[in-house]
């Protein structure tokens, strides 16, 4: 579970603080919050990329940074709102860079690995996608082999930021089924921000408002679409 | 790593290609000599045999120093490339070139015989390499934009000129000659008995890079998603930066500035071999290098009857022409 306690988060003066709040494994809760209400600021911080101005974050009882930095791949993977622009990177390779926290010195992939990549490439339907450059991927394949990444990844906690926002309708529901199937089947807490109210409500239970009023995270649960507006927008 | 048809049979042909350009390189000059007065003059040496002489003096430190340095440098060029994530980088674009000739030129000019000295000349060499691939590593951490970087390397480039002017303008007939010869880039500098000192280094900078294989991989998916795998980016960084300056410093010492091989092969390979895998990229650029610097100094030896183009003019004069529609085959 990542567990928060009284934090405070910010680059210099808090943006958003939390008092303690609990997300579980086998669950996908959605941040949603304004432009600018410090949504990547927490998942950054989070991830134990920006320190905390007071408080703790915890994955699975260890906060998040006291765990060595080659330890955290495998314990949260993270996909950021842009897809790296690269070229010559076939989708089998960037998704076997999920592995890398595994591999030896060189980067060699075992049998083990190659088969996480496969099982990656196969949970999510994209085996046909395996051979393409990157490059010549649409956004929607592009955010399917991003989520093949962190499969591959093994990793029970996932951050992803704005995992719908380059997509069309037909790939935003696809994204986020696929989502919340991957955390009960294989039980993954996911945390994803996005804009996407509705179609997160189709699909979700579970959402983390950053309150517009105090700038404090507020946990709902099977919550309207009026209630969710009023907390996260309405002035 | 995937390793395809495609790049197994182009390390194949480059792993053919290499020794017979090589031969055809030995061959190349006034005097005529056979495959037999090569290996005479490595194992049977007599000083009393010119054809011996040529041939230890001359033609083996001048192929060995081509293959080296296009190696060399395109294994730098390529570890700037990937660290910078841009495809225009390269230790003469970025400067680093730059940082060795102002450590040599002060080292040439001082007058004094330590600094004048094999072991002063690359000391100082490594050093201003190292000391400017730092440099232009803090601006990176600093702008973000890809052109700024290039803009920044090219203003230090300028500025490292305007100081090594000045030092011209103080120095006397002599050290100025020197210096002016140096920075011309020649292949035909180095002695028979330097070899052994200049292959080892350069192995040890083969080998560094070698080793960075995995994290060279991560750093094409960018440096924030490089982090968050897990890998320690300002380690790494100094390790590139180090290994580069040996590589650079070491030839730049040698041969005097070369431009384009760094900047061009790698992109060539890059887009021949059509992988971003480390581990295949970096042997089939010290390979390409070594290939297109050979052939360079072919060339150069088939006009020295006619004119004598020194090797940093001709490699820019077949580089920049490369560079320039590599860029226009990427704007398509």
């Amino acid at each position: 579970m990542i567990k928060f306690s009284e934090v405070h988060i910010g680059y210099n003066t808090a943006l958003l603080k939390s008092s303690s709040m609990e997300l579980h494994l086998g669950s996908v809760y959605v941040l949603v919050g304004k432009n600018g209400s410090g949504k990547s600021t927490l998942l950054k911080s989070i991830a134990g990329q920006l320190p905390l101005l007071s408080g703790s974050i915890t994955l699975a009882g260890q906060e998040v940074i006291t765990i060595p930095k080659k330890e955290l791949p495998s314990q949260l993977s993270f996909v950021p709102v842009q897809f790296p622009a690269m070229d010559y990177v076939q989708a089998q390779e960037f998704i076997a860079a999920g592995r890398s926290p595994y591999t030896n010195i060189f980067g060699k992939l075992t049998d083990r690995d190659k088969s996480s990549v496969d099982a990656a490439l196969n949970t999510l339907k994209i085996e046909h996608l395996s051979d393409r450059f990157t490059s010549e991927l649409s956004d929607g394949e592009k955010q399917l082999v991003a989520i093949a990444k962190v499969i591959a990844q093994e990793a029970p906690y996932i951050l992803l930021d704005e995992p719908t926002a380059f997509l069309d309708y037909p790939n935003k529901n696809k994204v986020l089924a696929l989502l919340t199937s991957i955390a009960k089947e294989m039980n993954k807490c996911i945390l994803l921000s996005a804009h996407d109210i509705e179609l997160c409500l189709d699909h979700c239970a579970n959402f983390l408002i950053v309150s517009k009023e105090e700038r404090a995270l507020e946990l709902l649960q099977n919550p309207t679409k009026a209630a969710l507006i009023d907390s996260a927008f309405k002035d | 790593m995937i390793i395809s048809r495609r790049h197994k049979v182009l390390l194949f042909l480059s792993l053919v290609f290499l020794p017979i350009v090589a031969i055809l390189h030995f061959h190349s000059g006034p005097a005529e000599l056979s495959l037999g007065d090569f290996l005479n003059g490595i194992f049977n040496y007599d000083p009393d045999i010119t054809e011996h002489n040529i041939v230890r003096e001359l033609r083996i430190p001048r192929m060995m120093m081509a293959i080296l340095a296009g190696a060399g440098l395109s294994i730098a060029g390529l570890l700037m490339q990937t660290l910078f994530k841009n495809p225009m980088a390269g230790p003469y674009v970025l400067g680093i070139n730059s940082g060795a000739s102002l450590f040599v030129a002060f080292s040439i000019m001082t007058g004094i015989p330590f600094f004048m000295s094999d072991i002063g000349i690359i000391s100082n060499a490594l050093i201003g390499a190292l000391l400017f691939g730092l440099i232009i590593s803090i601006f990176s951490s600093i702008v973000r934009s890809q052109i700024s970087l290039l803009l920044i390397g090219i203003m230090l480039g300028s500025f490292t000129g305007a100081l090594v002017s000045m030092l011209q303008a103080v120095s006397d007939a002599q050290e100025l000659k020197s210096f002016t010869l140096w920075a011309l880039g020649s292949l035909s500098r180095v002695e028979y008995d330097q070899l052994l000192t200049i292959s080892v280094v350069f192995l040890i900078g083969l080998f560094g890079a070698l080793l960075l294989i995995k994290p060279l991989n991560l750093l094409v998916l960018g440096q924030d998603q490089a982090k968050l795998m897990g890998m320690n980016f300002r380690m790494i960084r100094l390790l590139i930066i180090t290994i580069t300056a040996i590589l650079t410093g070491l030839i730049t010492a040698f041969c005097g500035p070369i431009a384009f091989v760094g900047l061009a092969v790698p992109n060539l390979v890059r887009m021949l071999m059509k992988t971003q895998h480390h581990g295949i990229l970096i042997i089939a650029s010290a390979l390409f290098g070594a290939l297109f610097v050979l052939i360079c100094d072919i060339c150069i030896r088939l006009l020295e009857n006619q004119v004598n183009i020194p090797i940093n003019v001709f490699t820019s004069v077949v580089g920049a022409p490369i560079v320039v529609l590599l860029i226009l085959r990427k704007l398509k």
